[in-house]
């Protein structure tokens, strides 16, 4: 199979997965009475001097005209076409539609994500094959020590203790994503946000300062998340190494006279790739679901807001919905990058199928 | 070397277990332990006090800004942690077995199915799902409350007014369904189906099970006496690191407003404003060390049985 037809099965593979979590999100809502479908639909809010009436005949209304009261099928294939256009509801709790809402904070949430991968990633795959190429050494053993508390330490405790040390004691960092007056700086006139990730644009609008205030805000929530990510990838790429280093092409090698690092970096680390990015691929929702509580946390701006923000004091179906299918969304395109990047790197993966 | 003398011959494993046998005997010896609990939780002792205190008599590990007691809420959430963990734990492990197993023993398209649906539902992060059921649960708590004289009236309220059983029938479960153990149940069975599936499915092609279906043994018989108990191994050991995982996992939603909440995460959250205050943690330590260092503890007591448990029954280990 050739990389563009396994690259066009991956992402169908995608929208069919897509398909079935909507399905399954949808049957969900449906089991709660048609006025709650119905604020699924309900546009910006209407004048709060409405009275009790009104708001019945428009809920009626909108019953009818978005076929509420009919079969599943029927009800989902309408849902599902308003939201390809676009339009996925009104929040009451955020006061915008909730589509224009998400994409307004995704940049926040992928900026925290990539600094959080560009440390991490490296850094596994380092820890990884050292501890791996030498099992049972000093590195390895210090590998396990430092892996085994960093999973026993939660994001949770160590987000609290990052705060007392680098926020409250230090101060050389912050939480939020910008200082008063940078933020100020981010919506004045002027200012063009090319990217989204504030750290860029800053340098693109000639604003260094900004960029490195921004980089002083992300360093809590990215060090927390990359410190638990670390310590998984590290010992998969470990146990992945250890396997490879006992198969016969690197024991062959090292009898010919191969270098130990040509051995590991250049051979087993390749075959060891396949394992790894597998791994991610499987983890990737749940390193989402890190991304998001750290966000919280540290009180950073990011998507999570749209769904803590949902749970205020109004119920809005439309938010909770949004962020579920919208974390999805980017759960899918990251897997299928990682899947890609799986083909590339392992020829083996591109003859079967 | 037999499993259990390879699994007692090492220290971890017996400080792994030495952690959770401590957990379930505080947890089953709560009220001999703190047997104050209730009538503190009623009565806030010099309420004008907003400052936690330092351990003294009558309050171990002192007390929270309200004046409950840490101790009290240390007691208590063990029961709590143990009852989700294991409870959740118990249902997703039966849920995942029993669809990794089913799937992987009709094998073909039905096989493929199931597990693409398993694979699916992997891309879904949890966290949205305890929104959505939190979400959920809200709307219909509210549409039920539309009828009654309590309309637009906050949740907590009405929860706390203890006016629930006079209302509809369906309210008080309502509100006593913890939308993260929901969440929890629906999204985290995938793995256990994966593993299943993978060792029944090259379970199915060895000899004594082949045997067993040529001689006529029933499907049933075949899966519950052949193919299920033998490959048990890795889903247990899932299990084990599981129960801590969850617990933590949930202490976490609840310290950041999702789900219900947990004595551990409302103690760390209260507390959270006198750690968060320069020498804050080193002056009002007990707001914040005691119930760390037990949800740490928790998580890696289930974690070390979980890897103790690989070892001793992974037949390829040597000793180190």
């Amino acid at each position: 199979m050739s990389i563009l037809r396994r690259f066009t099965f991956s992402i169908l593979r995608s929208v069919l997965t897509l398909l079935l979590i909507t399905l399954t999100l949808y049957a969900t809502v449906m089991l709660t009475p048609p006025e709650t479908l119905a604020s699924l639909y309900m546009p910006r809010r209407t004048s709060p001097r409405m009275t009790e009436e009104m708001y019945q005949t428009m809920l009626d209304d909108m019953i009818d005209k978005y076929h509420l009261d009919d079969p599943f099928p029927v009800q989902y294939y309408y849902w599902a076409r308003k939201l390809l256009e676009g339009n996925w509801g009104y929040s009451p709790n955020l006061q915008e539609d909730v589509f224009t809402g998400l994409v307004r904070r995704a940049p926040a949430t992928l900026e925290l994500t990539f600094y959080a991968m560009l440390i991490y990633f490296p850094l596994g795959l380092l820890s990884g094959v050292i501890a791996g190429t030498r099992k049972k050494g000093v590195a390895d053993r210090l590998f396990r020590m430092t892996a085994f508390v960093a999973t026993s330490l939660t994001p949770m405790i160590l987000a609290i203790i990052m705060m007392v040390v680098f926020y409250i004691t230090l101060r050389w960092f912050a939480p939020g994503r910008l200082g008063t007056t940078y933020a100020l700086m981010v919506s004045a006139e002027g200012y063009k946000a090319y990217t989204g990730f504030v750290t860029i644009d800053g340098l693109l609008n000639q604003n260094p300062a900004l960029s490195l205030d921004a980089l002083r805000h992300l360093a809590m929530p990215a060090l927390t998340l990359a410190f638990a990510q670390w310590a998984m990838l590290g010992r998969i790429t470990r146990a992945s190494i250890i396997e490879e280093n006992e198969k016969d092409y690197i024991i062959a090698g090292r009898a010919k006279g191969l270098r130990e690092r040509t051995l590991a970096w250049r051979y087993a680390l390749g075959n060891a790739a396949a394992p790894v990015l597998t791994h991610s691929i499987l983890s990737a929702a749940s390193l989402m679901t890190n991304v998001f509580v750290v966000e919280l946390i540290f009180n950073y701006p990011g998507l999570s807001t749209v769904g803590v923000k949902s749970l205020a004091f109004i119920p809005d179906a439309p938010s909770a919905v949004g962020f579920a299918i919208y974390s999805t969304v980017i759960v899918l395109i990251l897997t299928t990058f990682l899947d890609f990047l799986k083909v590339v790197i392992d020829p083996r993966f591109r003859e079967s199928t | 070397m037999g499993i259990a003398r390879k699994f007692y011959s090492r220290w971890q494993n017996w400080f792994g277990l030495f952690i959770i046998i401590a957990f379930v005997l505080t947890a089953i010896f709560a009220p001999l332990l703190s047997p104050k609990h209730l009538e503190t939780q009623e009565i806030p002792v010099q309420s004008y006090l907003r400052v936690p205190q330092p351990p003294g008599p009558g309050k171990p590990l002192g007390t929270l800004p309200d004046q409950s007691s840490v101790f009290d809420a240390l007691v208590w959430g063990t029961r709590d942690a143990l009852k989700f963990g294991v409870g959740v734990t118990a249902i997703v492990f039966l849920f995942g077995t029993l669809i990794g197993t089913l799937a992987a023993f009709f094998g073909g398209r039905v096989n493929k199915l199931l597990m693409w649906i398993t694979d699916s539902f992997l891309a879904f992060p949890i966290i949205a799902g305890v929104v959505f059921f939190n979400q959920l649960n809200n709307t219909m708590l509210l549409n039920l409350l539309r009828e009654t004289e309590f309309a637009g009236l906050p949740l907590d309220f009405i929860e706390n007014s203890g006016v629930l059983e006079s209302l509809s029938p369906l309210l008080s479960p309502l509100m006593k369904l913890n939308p993260a153990a929901l969440a929890f149940i629906l999204f985290m069975w995938m793995p256990y189906a994966r593993v299943m599936n993978a060792s029944v499915t090259r379970l199915k092609h060895v000899e004594f099970v082949l045997a067993a279906k040529t001689s006529g043994v029933k499907n049933f018989r075949v899966m519950s006496h052949h193919l299920i108990p033998n490959s048990l191994t890795p889903v247990l050991v899932m299990a084990a690191k599981d129960v801590g995982a969850l617990v933590v996992l949930q202490t976490t939603f609840s310290f950041i407003g999702l789900g219900h909440p947990t004595p551990w995460a409302i103690t760390l959250l209260s507390g959270r404003d006198w750690i968060f205050s320069p020498k804050g943690i080193v002056t009002y330590w007990w707001v914040f060390l005691p119930v760390t260092i037990a949800l740490i503890l928790f998580g890696i007591g289930w974690n070390l049985l979980g890897d103790g448990l690989i070892e001793a029954m992974n037949p390829r280990s040597t000793q180190d």
